[in-house]
């Protein structure tokens, strides 16, 4: 019986390398022996694109796209579909868990140095999953259809009406229509049901297979490849297989634990999952009293408003994702991991960190005087870490780093 | 135990910091706004009690006799709310259900037109199936005890918790007339204290906008009022979303699992990480 | 020492894999479910109650159930007697070939002496047969004792829907009949559909 296995298993492995690759990837594949639970979040990113792909698929199957029925078949999932609660709660609390993994899994990229050469492309294909995944977020709470997907959404794409000369026309071809109906939600449904879901698996493969090229960091930023054994193998690494699996697993059970206690008992997240308004169906008359978007947006919608100019605010908002791109020519210092960095970065990933979350919290309450005040000078700090890295990175002392781990 | 390892790391100056700057600009920042109970201040606290099988009914009738007249629950379906509520289906039907034409499987589509109700008040009833997710529990039970007479509105009342709202005082029978009246409040010093006169009097102040009801002016007494609105708002939350109750119990289990399974996988990554340490 | 590891990892790996996959039904569960016909299937399909209290004798009406006609007849006593004579002309007198559930308890196939409750839709391609109990020479038959023609490609049946020698091989469908308080509603259940 083992042998027939055996032969059927060498057959198909003499046209499709799955030993090889098996070796190459998972069980030879050498990873940096100590690391700490930052490095985690990869691999809790991927669990929860899976969860939101299979939850997806199965939301699609009683949802229904037109402007007439989009939000009654979401109560239809709710109350009329057998456990169809279960699927829509996993697919709302799989949004916010994605946002929430992969802002950690960057700010551990900040920490210790992960963009820079030669994993300069992985960050890059990182950014840009970061933005596809703001898309996907976007379009994908337009769907139910409720007061807060149609005025979020008029908010959004009246931003493209910013732009001189082509704004207008911009605006109303993004849309399909003279105002958001439901021609704009069953494209918007198209794109993020099949065309962002391609191009985030795509660039997910991208990121990984450019991350495997060169090979993972540490939280020490210490090169693993300069003291090998007498095979080549890094002195200071593990194999992939079974040890790091192993480690995963103990983060994906945390990481469930607090899925699940989130999906039973705090599914809206105090509104700030499944807003309140969202509960009502869109009515193009009456405005909410706050236009908030989800949480995970709300850095950016605080820049927005903190400047008056509507172009500018754009522009603001745009630059503050694109200059992500550009993090490893910003960093010039010699050492990657902020353990060895000098007092300036430390001091200036301490101001960002906070700034990013006290803008994060501006962005969900309405706008006093005070408020905007706060925004503006928590842009100027945002912008200022990344301006300024090129200068205190290259201009501070730094500590030695070690040579093994 | 690597887990409080790396927790005594994170424990350093810096993250010290950014947690207290973050704390300390939250608190500085937050400002009081309109709270959603608006003139009545902030929305009474309510609990949902959804295994409370008799109050959920007690609501559900209420609701069919008092609200379903204008209102409708077009996402709930008839047959369910009598399953949920564990009212035997017949008894339901025949006391409950005054439109016999209704199947069990049928939608609570209401019993008022939308265009002849919007003629008639302005607006249509909103449908309140997700009333108590769209506004919140505490918001519907304070909504419904904050109604007052006010002679320059349209039906003579207004509600402290939705001013001018349109929709008339449908429980006026059963609470009673409720004013705004004036009391007489102690004034407070600053060290906390009630001010007094020289002769040990104490100094009060008329402050207006508190609510009362006439004694007697209605069948219930003020008790039995707040109870029937909270077995009505108890049955809206349900009616918001009937697999509450469901989800909460089903939740505990999944999270013993899922520390059950965290606490293995633990224990076979520490049984491995003998290997290279 | 190196036995002791080994088997504590043996006895690691089967709990967690153990306790991991002892999951995955409970984790399919949602999934599998959601297939299942939901509550807006379920009352678009649920049982149809009608008062047949007031119907002639020898009347047929037609009602919809889950999008398909089916037939109630209020027989006489005369239809009825009639079925005697129809017997040589049907392809399956003695209801050999089907499943039938009231054989030998009423000559009306169904749980009523007096009602008929069948699908109305021919075996042979779909069409809805016509209701003739009309005792008179016919073109389709000369000798017609009453019963239904289906005038799609001339299938025959007799007032209770078994069918006669010719084009098709099975009789009509038939339902399930139950009575609600006393014999002025009648409810058609779901079961009884046939090969």
């Amino acid at each position: 019986m083992s042998e027939m296995v055996g032969k059927l298993f060498g057959w198909v492995n003499s046209r499709l390398p799955i030993a090889n690759t098996f070796e190459r990837h998972l069980s030879k594949h050498p990873v940096p022996s100590k690391v700490n639970f930052w490095y985690l979040f990869g691999a809790l990113a991927s669990v929860v694109l899976i969860i939101q792909i299979v939850s997806g698929i199965w939301l699609i199957m009683p949802y229904s796209n037109t402007e007439e029925e989009a939000f009654s078949s979401i109560e239809y999932i709710m109350r009329d579909v057998d456990y169809g609660w279960v699927i829509r709660y996993m697919h709302t609390t799989g949004a916010s868990m994605f946002f929430a993994v992969v802002y950690l899994h960057m700010f551990r990229g900040l920490l210790y140095g992960s963009y820079q050469k030669p994993k300069e492309l992985v960050w890059i294909f990182g950014c840009a999953i970061y933005l596809a995944m703001m898309a996907e977020g976007f379009l994908g709470y337009v769907l139910p259809y409720g007061q807060m997907s149609y005025w979020g959404a008029q908010v959004i794409i009246s931003l493209f009406g910013a732009i001189p000369y082509i704004g207008e026309s911009l605006e109303l071809w993004v849309r399909g229509d003279y105002y958001i109906s439901g021609i704009t939600v069953s494209r918007f449904f198209a794109l993020h049901v099949v065309a962002l879901p391609l191009v985030l698996i795509a660039l997910v493969f991208l990121h990984l297979v450019a991350l495997h090229e060169v090979g993972a960091g540490n939280p020490e930023g210490v090169d693993i490849e300069e003291y090998l054994d007498d095979d080549g193998v890094p002195l200071d690494s593990v194999p992939f297989f079974p040890y790091k699996v192993l480690n995963a697993l103990v983060g994906i059970g945390v990481f469930m634990t607090v899925f699940a206690i989130i999906m039973f008992f705090f599914p809206e997240g105090g509104g700030y999952f499944i807003e309140m308004a969202n509960f009502e169906e869109a009515n193009p008359l009456v405005t909410p009293e706050h236009i908030a978007p989800v949480w995970y947006y709300s850095p950016y919608y605080a820049m927005l408003r903190a400047v008056p100019d509507k172009l500018g605010g754009l522009i603001v908002m745009g630059s503050a994702v694109a200059i992500l791109f550009v993090v490893p020519w910003l960093d010039r210092s010699k050492v990657a991991s902020i353990r060895y960095k000098g007092i300036y970065s430390k001091i200036a990933l301490a101001f960002f960190g906070i700034s990013f979350l006290t803008l994060g919290y501006l962005g969900t309450v309405g706008v006093t005087e005070v408020r905007k005040t706060m925004s503006v000078i928590c842009t100027v700090i945002y912008f200022a870490f990344f301006l300024l890295m090129p200068f205190y990175t290259k201009y501070e002392k730094t500590k030695e780093v070690p040579k093994r781990l | 135990m690597s887990i409080k390892n790396n927790f005594k790391k994170g424990l350093n100056i810096r993250n010290l910091i950014i947690f207290s700057t973050f704390i300390f600009c939250i608190n500085n920042i937050s400002a009081a706004e309109g709270g959603p109970c608006k003139d009545y201040g902030e929305c009474d606290e309510f609990k949902y009690s959804l295994n409370d099988m008799a109050s959920l009914q007690r609501g559900a009738s209420t609701f069919l006799n008092y609200c379903y007249g204008c209102h409708s629950l077009q996402y709930s379906r008839w047959g369910r709310v009598a399953t949920d509520l564990q009212i035997p289906e017949e008894l339901f039907f025949e006391n409950l259900v005054f439109d016999k034409s209704i199947k069990p499987g049928d939608l609570m589509t209401g019993s008022m037109s939308k265009e002849k109700s919007a003629q008639w008040f302005g607006v249509a009833p909103p449908d309140l199936t997700l009333v108590s997710r769209v506004r919140g529990d505490d918001w519907i039970y304070s909504y419904l005890r904050a109604y007052y007479e006010d002679s320059s509105k349209q039906y003579g009342v207004n509600n402290l918790v939705y001013p001018g709202t349109a929709m008339p005082n449908v429980l006026v029978a059963l609470q009673g007339n409720q004013k705004l009246v004036c009391k007489d409040i102690p004034v407070i010093a600053n060290n906390g204290g009630e001010k007094r006169d020289e002769l040990g009097k104490t100094i009060t102040k008329e402050k207006c906008g508190y609510l009362k009801v006439e004694e007697s002016s209605g069948e219930l007494t003020k008790d039995e009022f707040d109870e029937l609105i909270y077995d009505l708002t108890n049955f809206l939350v349900y009616v918001g979303e009937p697999a509450k109750a469901t989800r909460e119990r089903m939740g505990w289990y999944v999270i013993f699992y899922f520390l059950i399974f965290t606490a293995l996988s633990a224990l076979l990554y520490r049984e491995y990480h003998k290997d290279y340490h | 020492m190196q036995e002791k590891d080994n088997t504590r990892r043996k006895v690691l790996i089967g709990l967690t894999s153990a306790v991991g996959l002892s999951g995955i039904p409970f984790a399919a569960t949602p999934f599998i479910a959601a297939w299942n016909p939901s509550a807006k299937a379920k009352a678009a399909g649920a049982s149809v109650k009608l008062d047949v209290s007031k119907m002639q004798y020898g009347q047929q009406i037609q009602v919809a159930w889950r999008k398909q006609p089916v037939f109630v007849i209020r027989h006489t006593k005369e239809s009825l007697q009639s079925l005697e004579v129809t017997l040589p002309k049907l392809a399956d007198p003695d209801s050999n070939q089907i499943d039938e559930p009231y054989k030998g308890i009423n000559p009306t196939r169904s749980k009523s002496a007096e009602y008929t409750v069948i699908a109305g839709v021919c075996t042979h391609l779909g069409c809805s047969p016509k209701y003739h109990p009309e005792v008179e020479p016919k073109p389709w038959d000369a000798s017609w004792a009453g019963g239904f023609f289906c005038p799609c490609h001339g299938s025959m049946f007799d007032m209770v829907g078994r069918v006669y020698k010719g084009v098709l091989h099975q009789p009509t469908c038939l339902y399930r009949l139950i009575f609600l308080k006393g014999q002025s509603l009648l409810l058609v259940k779901m079961e009884g559909r046939l090969r």
